[in-house]
């Protein structure tokens, strides 16, 4: 169900960052035009040894970070996962799905069909009053990527969503992107596996800050 | 509701939760106004100045609320750099969610300033308590803006606490009634609000200009705190 019109377009990113403190100040490149294409119904990869610059392409493409060259168009709804958990440790899993929901603009009902369907999917409605201090990496890890999906959005951006999930988790996991993909969604995951290049329809890989399709 | 309003609500019940928190709001203005007071004033002779008494309780009073308004406007930004972010990317804009930690940063602040201003009331008693809350509360707006920007600043917890401290200790130290307050003491951010806490100790007035000089640094301090947190909410260069 791919669309010849990438969603998502990312041509020539470049991005350095300094470090030291002067005179030992210096730039390290990190991208040094890397680009990529993601269409409908696609499920694309995005593979590189640890410190290549995934995340860092992501965070760019998804506008975190801003970029010293190269171009990026998306078009449609975004849904970004990050590595990291990105949550507030004192708030309870409801009351992210409460925030986000605002942020999204969903109204009540969506927000509550939204947060209940993916409570369900990924298996933690029993967590939706636990604060996430209380939470284990997993569970984190699951809300991080239903944050990321409550909207249903056109074009997804997962980064290594799966960290911390157990073997049944990570499988369901693998279900709900290739469902997705199928309804339409647009998804780009960064990973290190070589054996999940098979589950993908598209891979590149990003080495010396450049991409290639493999 | 709007998304500023729900997202402020919740940004105030994450501090709020914090067991810590809440034992240095009871703690810290109990230990400044009824502790430091005596303390404050041999550190003041020690160093040539002059507070004691009433005033002293009163200026510990304003201290309690600059010290804690400062740490909690820094972890404000530290700790929820990250989600602050993400959140405004998925919709709610940086500038939203900067409106949302600022109106829990100055709910924070008026909390902070009734416990303390309490605590004087109940413990030393003062002669003119609209004007002694009212510098109360500029401590704390004060110190949010400092505890802000430090944060925007420096994300290390450790390096980010220990620069509010310092602030704060060459802030209380150069003060009215300590050090005597010439040169660069005129400049720190408190100055007036010391003046104006220190009469109503006293039981004396404030002249005006005093309290434009008050009001402009308590508005100039939440204004640099909203910059503050839009930025740690925008997208950044590294």
């Amino acid at each position: 169900m791919t669309d010849t019109e990438p969603i998502l377009s990312a041509e020539g990113i470049e991005k350095g960052f300094h470090r030291g403190l002067p005179p030992h100040r210096r730039l390290v490149e990190v991208l040094r035009g890397a680009s990529l294409e993601v269409r409908r119904g696609e499920l694309v990869g995005l593979v590189g040894e640890n410190g290549s610059g995934k995340s860092t392409l992501m965070k760019v493409v998804v506008g975190l970070l801003e970029r010293d060259g190269g171009t990026v168009a998306r078009e449609g709804k975004l849904g970004y996962c990050p590595q990291t958990p990105l949550l507030w440790e004192k708030l309870t899993v409801d009351e992210h799905f409460e925030l986000f929901a605002r942020a999204y603009e969903l109204g009540s009902a969506e927000a509550t069909a939204a947060s209940g369907a993916l409570l369900e999917e990924l298996q933690f409605e029993r967590y939706r009053g636990y604060r996430i201090e209380d939470l284990s990496g997993g569970t984190r890890q699951k809300l991080n990527l239903a944050l990321a999906l409550m909207h249903t959005p056109d074009l997804l951006l997962l980064d290594e969503p799966y960290s911390g999930f157990d073997w049944e988790t990570y499988l369901r996991f693998w279900e709900m992107s290739e469902r997705r993909r199928g309804e339409g969604m647009g998804i780009l995951i960064v990973s290190h596996l070589i054996s999940e290049r098979e589950r993908l329809d598209r891979v590149y890989e990003l080495s010396d800050g450049r991409t290639v399709e493999a | 509701m709007t998304a500023i309003a729900i997202s402020g609500a919740e940004f105030l019940r994450e501090h709020l939760r914090a067991r810590m928190t809440l034992a240095m709001l009871v703690v810290l203005p109990a230990l400044f106004v009824l502790v430091s007071a005596s303390v404050l004033g041999e550190f003041a002779k020690a160093l040539g100045g002059s507070v004691a008494g009433d005033s002293a309780s009163a200026l510990g009073a304003g201290w309690a609320a600059a010290f804690l308004a400062g740490a909690l406007g820094f972890f404000q930004v530290s700790s929820s750099r990250g989600a602050d972010r993400r959140l405004a990317l998925a919709g709610m804009g940086a500038v939203r969610v900067a409106v949302a930690r600022i109106s829990a940063s100055v709910t924070l602040g008026l909390l902070i300033s009734l416990v303390a201003f309490a605590t004087l009331l109940l413990a030393a008693g003062v002669a003119h308590p609209p004007h002694a809350f009212a510098a109360i509360l500029a401590f704390a707006l004060i110190y949010i803006g400092i505890g802000t920007l430090v944060g925007s600043l420096i994300s290390d917890p450790l390096e980010g606490s220990l620069t509010v401290a310092f602030i704060f200790l060459i802030d209380a130290f150069s003060g009215p009634g300590m050090s005597g307050g010439d040169g660069i003491a005129q400049l720190m951010p408190t100055r007036k609000a010391a003046d104006v806490l220190i009469a109503a100790g006293a039981g004396q007035g404030s002249p005006t200009g005093d309290w434009i000089a008050v009001g402009l640094a308590a508005l100039g301090a939440l204004a640099l705190a909203t910059i503050a947190f839009w930025l740690s909410a925008r997208s950044r260069s590294s």
